[in-house]
C-alpha cells in the first residue's frame, strides 16, 4: 500500500448509488431444470443495499438515506465476498440469488476499505446451504480470456460479459482514493452494479470486479481486484479481525541520473532506489533518511526505478510489503553514503494518511459549544464543508508532506458558527483551524472538551491557526446561549466524541 | 508525489498578468469604432460648425511586451493599447501606469491632425497606477507638436454628489463628453497588491470611442481624476482621484521620486462587544486590533506589535471600524492618513493601547519597495531573474509568478507550499533569506536525466552553501566539490546531483540548439 496523495478523480467505483432496485420476480418457473443460469453460478448473488450517508455538515443529523445494488459471490459456508464500497454505510443488506425471488437479510462480517473488499453473511444461512461456493484461481496471463459475472445496470437477471486480461499493474483504488494495490485491467464490459462480482477463468475466480472509467474518459477499461489481494484479506481476517495493510511509508525517487547514482554510491548494475521522503510515524521512520538508498527487500534486489522482480514480472517494491501482515518483518538492505547495512524491520500500519482519504461506516464526531461546531479534520469534512480557507486547505494538503501529524494527530476545525446574539461577530471565522482554547493546545477533539471544561475564567479564548484575532466568548453569555442554540438549531446532543 | 507542475505551466502561458488583473485595462489593439450613427452629439456642436477640441488631451498608443514568467529568457507576444493622456506643465503627459507597464514603444498622437511622436516614461508608480511620459524627441522637434496644446490643472476638491464628465476624443479630435455623478469616496485596491488608495466611485453610462477606458475625468476644464475601471453591467466607474495625482506630481517635482509611504500593518475591527471587553476597551473607546505587522516597514520600526490596539494616527482617532473622520469625505479608512496624505520622510505618531496602557509610538514614514519583500508583490519593465544550470531552471518566487497559475494554485501541492510562504513570509525572512530561490522547472537535458518532472521546490543549499538569493546560487555553482553539484531541496526528493562537466556541456547546447536561450542567467 503506497500512499497516493493526488486523488484519482476519473476512476469510479462501480456500485451505482441510487440504482433502480432489483424488483423481485414472482416467477414460479424459476430454479427448474430449464433455467438458463448454470448451477455453478447460483452462488453469484445480487446485493441490494440501503444506505445512510453520514452528514459531516450537520454532524448531529443521522444523514441522507439512499440505496443501490451490487454483486457478491459465495466463497464458503455462508460467506459472500463483495466490495467494501457496495456495503459501506449500509443500514440494510439484502441478498437475492438469480433463481430465488426471496430477499435474504444479510450483515457484514469483515470490511476492508483500504482494499475495497468485504465479507458478508446471510442472517439465516439455511437458504444457501445447497449452493456451490466459487473457488479462486491465480493471476491470469495477459491476453487470456475472462468473463465478468454480476448484476450490472441494463437488466435485472445475472449478466455475463467477456474479454481478455489487458494489463497487470499497481493502481490506485478509488474507494478511499489514497490506497494503491495490485490491480488487473480487463476489457470485458464492467458496469455499475458489477461491483463485487467475480471475474472467472476456467471456472475459477481470478478477480473481483470493482472499478472502471466513465465512458467519457476511456473505453473498455475495467479493473478487478486480483487474487493475491483477495487472499491477503481473507488471511488477515482469519483471526476474526482485520488489521489493515502495513506500509514502509517511504517515497522513493527513481535513480536515473548518472551523477545522482554516483553521489549515492551506487554501482552501475541498476540496483538501488533513492529514498526521497520518510514518514516519521511509519515502519522505517527511525531507520531511514532522505538520500538513503534501498538495495533489496527480503532478498529481492530493488532496481533503480523502485521495481522488483516477483514471479518473473517487474512490480513496485511495495508489492513485497503488500503481501505482509501487521507485525510481520522484512529484511531491508540499504545504504547511507555508500555504507551498506542490513536491518530487520517490523512492519506496522501507517495511520495518518487515512484522514486524507474517504472514510466510511463512521458516525461523524463533533462538539458544539455555544453555537461553535468543532470537528476533526479529514477528507469527509473537507468535502462536506467545501472548505476554501487557505490555512485549512494548506494544512490538509500538506498534512503528510510537512509531517504536521506529528504535532497534531487530530487537527480540529471550527466548521460552523451558528448565528445567535452570543456568536454573531464570530460567523466569519467558520472554516478555521483551532490552535488553542483557554491556553490548551488542541491536538484532538478530546482536547476541545477538556479545554472547555475549565469554567474558572470569565472568557473562553479561542486561538485560530494563522489568524491573530482571538475568538472571545464571555463564559456566562456563552453558557446561557448554549441550550438556546441547541434547541433553535435542532441539535439533540452537543457532542459525539466516538465510542470509548 | 511528483507533481504535474510542468504541464500546468505550459497550459498557463498565455495568461497576461496585467490584463487579467485589471478589468479596465485597455487590451484591444485599436480598431476604433467608426459607427457614426450611434455617436453621441459632441458637447459643443450647437455652437456652430467648428467642433470643440480637447486642447489638453493627447492620444497615447502603447505597445507592451511583458517577460515570460515561466520561461524568463523569453518575452510574451506584444500587445497594443490606447488611451487618452492629459497634458501637464512642461509638456509632460499623465497616463495610468498600467498603460506603460512593460512598454516597448510609446507614442503620442494629436487627436485632430493625427500627428505622432515617440514618447518615453519619466516617472511611474505601479502602486498608485500613475505615470508621466514625455516626448522622446529633441526639444526643437517637439515644439510644433505641443504648440496647440494647453496644460491642464488639477481639481482636488471633488466630493460626493459632484457632477463630472469623462472626456473622449472623436474621430477627428472632436470632444465627446459623458456625464458622471460621484456617488462614493472610499479606499480601494488599484491594480497591484498592497495598493489601497483613495477612489471616487461614480455612476453613468460610458461608451468607449476607441475601445479604451483609459480616459480623463474633468470638471470645469480641470482634471478630477483618471478612469480606473468601468463596470458596464452596473454602470459604475472607479476614478483614480486628483488628490493622489497631486501627491504623485509633488513627489516627482522635488527631484528623486520616493513613492507613497505605508505603515505596513493589518488590523481587525473591534465591533464585537465580547472581544472589546476581553481587550479592556470601553464601549465607546476608539481603536482597532492589530493582527499583523510587516517586517521592516514603518510601523514595525516604530515598535508596533501584533495584539496592540491602534487608537490614533497623528492625533486622528481611529474608530472600531478602522475609519477616521475626514473633513471632506467623512468616515474614511485610516490608511488614507498615511498612504494618501503623507510623504516618505514625514514623522508619524501612533496612539496605541498595549496591555491596557496607552502608549505613543513614533517614527519616520518609509515605503517598502517591491524588491524589499521576500516575495515581491509585483514587477514590471524588467526580466525575471533566473539561473539555468544543465537544464535546471532556478527562479526567485514572486506574486506574479504564482498568480499566473490562477485556480491551480490551490490544487497543486508544490504551488500551495510556495503560495503559503508568500502569504506567511515571516519565518523564512527571519532565517536570513533575501529571496526565495526555487527550482521552477527542468528542461530535458542529458545531465538532468531523471529530474524532468520536478518543479516548484525550494532550494536550501547548493554545494554546501546556503542560498539566500540567486546571486548566492550563482556563486555556489562555481564552487563545485568533486565532479557533481549537490543541490539540497526543501521537499521531496531532498537532494539532486548534477554532473558538473555534463551540465556545462548542456549549458552550451541550451544556448544553441532547439531552445535558443540567449543567456544562462539574468541577475541584474
Amino acid at each position: 500500500m503506497r500512499m497516493k496523495i493526488r486523488p484519482f478523480l476519473l476512476l469510479l467505483p462501480l456500485f451505482l448509488a441510487g440504482a433502480p432496485y432489483l424488483t423481485a420476480q414472482q416467477d414460479g418457473a424459476a430454479a427448474t431444470a430449464e433455467s438458463t443460469t448454470p448451477p455453478e453460478w447460483e452462488g453469484i448473488v445480487n446485493i441490494d443495499v440501503s444506505v445512510l450517508m453520514p452528514d459531516f455538515r450537520e454532524p448531529w443529523n443521522a444523514g441522507q438515506p439512499s440505496g443501490g445494488s451490487g454483486t457478491g459471490f459465495l466463497i464458503g459456508k455462508n460467506r459472500f465476498m463483495t466490495n467494501a464500497h457496495v456495503v459501506s454505510n449500509a443500514t440494510r443488506i439484502l441478498i437475492r440469488t438469480s433463481n430465488d425471488p426471496e430477499p435474504h437479510p444479510a450483515r457484514i462480517v469483515h470490511i476492508a476499505h483500504d482494499c475495497d473488499l468485504a465479507l458478508i453473511e446471510a442472517e439465516d444461512a439455511s437458504h444457501f446451504e445447497k449452493l456451490q461456493p466459487l473457488t479462486f484461481g491465480g493471476i491470469p496471463r495477459l491476453n487470456t480470456e475472462v468473463i465478468a459475472i454480476g448484476y450490472p445496470i441494463g437488466g435485472e437477471r445475472v449478466s455475463v460479459t467477456r474479454g481478455v486480461v489487458s494489463r497487470i499493474d499497481f493502481r490506485p483504488y478509488s474507494h478511499t482514493n489514497v490506497d494503491s494495490h495490485l490491480c488487473i485491467q480487463v476489457d470485458a464490459a464492467i458496469n455499475p452494479g458489477n461491483s463485487g462480482g467475480p471475474v472467472v477463468q476456467d471456472g475459477k475466480v481470478v478477480g473481483v470486479a470493482f472499478q472502471g472509467f466513465s465512458g467519457r474518459v476511456a473505453q473498455n477499461v475495467g479493473y478487478m481486484i486480483p487474487v493475491p489481494v483477495v487472499k491477503r484479506f481473507l488471511k488477515d481476517v482469519e483471526d476474526g479481525r482485520y488489521d489493515h495493510y502495513v506500509d514502509l511509508a517511504v517515497s522513493d525517487f527513481p535513480v536515473e541520473n548518472p551523477a545522482q547514482r554516483k553521489a549515492l554510491g551506487l554501482e552501475t548494475d541498476g540496483i538501488g532506489v533513492m529514498v526521497g521522503d520518510v514518514e516519521p510515524a511509519g515502519s522505517v521512520g527511525d531507520l531511514l533518511k532522505p538520500g538513503d538508498v534501498i538495495l533489496a527487500i527480503d532478498g529481492n534486489p530493488v532496481l533503480n526505478n523502485g521495481l522488483v522482480r516477483i514471479e518473473g514480472d517487474l512490480v513496485d517494491m511495495n508489492e513485497i510489503v503488500e503481501r505482509k501482515y501487521a507485525g510481520d518483518s522484512i529484511q531491508l538492505r540499504w545504504a547511507r553514503q555508500g555504507k551498506v547495512e542490513t536491518s530487520t524491520v517490523k512492519l506496522k500500519r501507517f495511520t495518518p494518511y487515512v484522514k486524507l482519504g474517504a472514510q466510511y461506516n463512521q458516525r461523524p464526531r463533533y462538539l458544539v459549544y455555544s453555537g461553535l461546531v468543532f470537528q476533526p479534520l479529514d477528507r469527509n469534512l473537507m468535502d462536506a464543508h467545501q472548505i476554501r480557507d487557505s490555512s485549512v486547505n494548506y494544512f490538509f494538503e500538506r498534512y503528510l508532506t510537512d509531517k504536521l501529524y506529528v504535532e497534531r494527530p487530530e487537527p480540529v476545525v471550527l466548521t460552523t458558527v451558528l448565528p445567535d446574539a452570543a456568536t454573531t461577530w464570530l460567523t466569519p471565522y467558520a472554516h478555521s483551524l483551532v490552535d488553542e482554547i483557554n491556553g490548551v493546545k488542541i491536538r484532538s477533539l478530546e482536547d476541545v472538551k477538556t479545554a472547555l471544561a475549565d469554567k474558572n475564567k470569565a472568557f473562553v479564548e479561542i486561538r485560530l491557526h494563522e489568524k491573530t484575532r482571538p475568538l472571545i466568548l464571555k463564559r456566562d453569555l456563552a453558557d446561557a446561549a448554549h441550550p438556546r442554540i441547541m434547541q433553535t438549531y435542532n441539535i439533540q446532543e452537543d457532542s459525539y466524541l466516538g465510542q470509548e | 508525489m511528483i507533481s504535474l507542475f510542468r504541464s500546468l505551466m505550459c497550459l498557463l502561458l498565455p495568461v497576461a498578468l496585467l490584463n487579467a488583473q485589471a478589468p479596465a485595462s485597455p487590451k484591444a489593439p485599436g480598431k476604433a469604432k467608426a459607427s457614426k450613427s450611434a455617436r453621441p452629439v459632441p458637447a459643443a456642436s450647437s455652437k456652430g460648425p467648428e467642433t470643440a477640441q480637447p486642447k489638453s488631451l493627447l492620444k497615447v498608443n502603447v505597445t507592451a511586451q511583458p517577460y515570460s514568467l515561466h520561461f524568463p529568457w523569453q518575452k510574451e507576444s506584444p500587445n497594443n493599447s490606447r488611451g487618452l493622456g492629459v497634458v501637464l506643465e512642461g509638456n509632460r503627459v499623465l497616463v495610468t501606469a498600467q498603460m506603460v507597464a512593460d512598454a516597448t514603444y510609446i507614442e503620442m498622437e494629436l487627436p485632430d491632425t493625427g500627428q505622432k511622436i515617440p514618447a518615453k516614461v519619466v516617472a511611474v508608480d505601479y502602486e498608485a497606477n500613475l505615470a508621466l511620459i514625455e516626448s522622446a524627441l529633441p526639444e526643437a522637434m517637439q515644439k510644433s507638436f505641443f504648440a496647440g496644446l494647453r496644460p491642464m490643472g488639477l481639481d482636488t476638491g471633488s466630493r460626493v454628489g459632484d457632477s463630472v464628465s469623462v472626456w473622449q476624443a472623436g474621430r477627428v479630435g472632436d470632444l465627446i463628453e459623458t456625464p458622471l455623478n460621484v456617488s462614493k469616496v472610499l479606499i480601494r485596491r488599484y491594480i497591484v497588491e498592497g495598493s489601497s488608495f483613495l477612489v471616487y466611485e461614480a455612476t453613468g453610462i460610458i461608451r468607449s470611442e476607441a475601445n479604451s477606458f483609459t480616459l480623463p475625468v474633468i470638471k470645469g476644464n480641470k482634471l478630477v481624476g483618471l478612469l480606473l475601471s468601468y463596470d458596464s453591467k452596473n454602470q459604475v466607474t472607479t476614478i483614480l482621484p486628483a488628490p493622489i495625482i497631486e501627491h504623485f506630481l509633488k513627489d516627482f517635482a522635488d527631484g528623486g521620486y520616493e513613492g507613497f509611504p505605508g505603515l505596513g500593518m493589518e488590523y481587525q475591527v473591534t465591533l464585537d462587544e465580547q472581544l472589546r471587553e476581553f481587550l479592556g476597551l470601553k464601549p465607546d473607546a476608539p481603536g482597532v486590533f492589530i493582527t499583523g505587522v510587516i517586517k521592516n516597514a514603518s510601523a514595525e520600526k516604530a515598535g508596533l506589535k501584533k495584539g496592540d490596539i491602534l487608537v490614533s494616527i497623528d492625533g486622528n482617532a481611529i474608530d472600531a471600524r478602522g475609519d477616521y473622520r475626514d473633513p471632506v469625505y467623512g468616515a474614511l479608512n485610516a490608511s488614507h492618513l498615511v498612504r494618501g496624505r503623507a510623504y516618505v520622510g514625514d514623522k508619524f505618531e501612533l496612539g496605541v493601547l498595549r496591555d491596557g496602557k496607552p502608549q505613543t509610538l513614533s517614527g519616520t514614514l518609509a515605503r517598502k519597495k517591491p524588491e524589499d519583500y521576500l516575495v515581491p508583490p509585483y514587477a514590471f519593465d524588467r526580466g525575471p531573474r533566473y539561473v539555468l544550470m544543465g537544464g535546471l531552471l532556478f527562479q526567485e518566487l514572486s506574486k506574479p509568478y504564482l498568480d499566473a497559475f490562477g485556480e491551480q494554485q490551490s490544487e497543486n501541492a508544490s504551488l500551495l507550499r510556495l503560495g503559503h510562504i508568500a502569504a506567511h513570509p515571516d519565518e523564512i525572512e527571519a532565517s536570513g533569506r533575501k529571496k526565495l530561490v526555487f527550482l521552477s522547472m527542468v528542461l530535458p537535458t542529458p545531465s538532468a536525466q531523471g529530474y524532468d518532472r520536478l518543479g516548484g521546490i525550494i532550494v536550501n543549499k547548493v554545494n554546501g552553501h546556503a542560498i539566500g538569493d540567486l546571486n548566492d546560487l550563482d556563486a555556489a555553482f562555481k564552487d563545485v566539490k568533486g565532479a557533481a553539484h549537490a543541490i539540497e531541496l526543501d521537499d521531496f526528493p531532498r537532494v539532486l546531483h548534477l554532473d558538473a562537466m555534463a551540465a556545462e556541456r548542456d549549458n552550451l547546447r541550451l544556448q544553441g540548439g532547439a531552445y535558443r536561450i540567449p543567456a544562462l542567467k539574468r541577475l541584474e
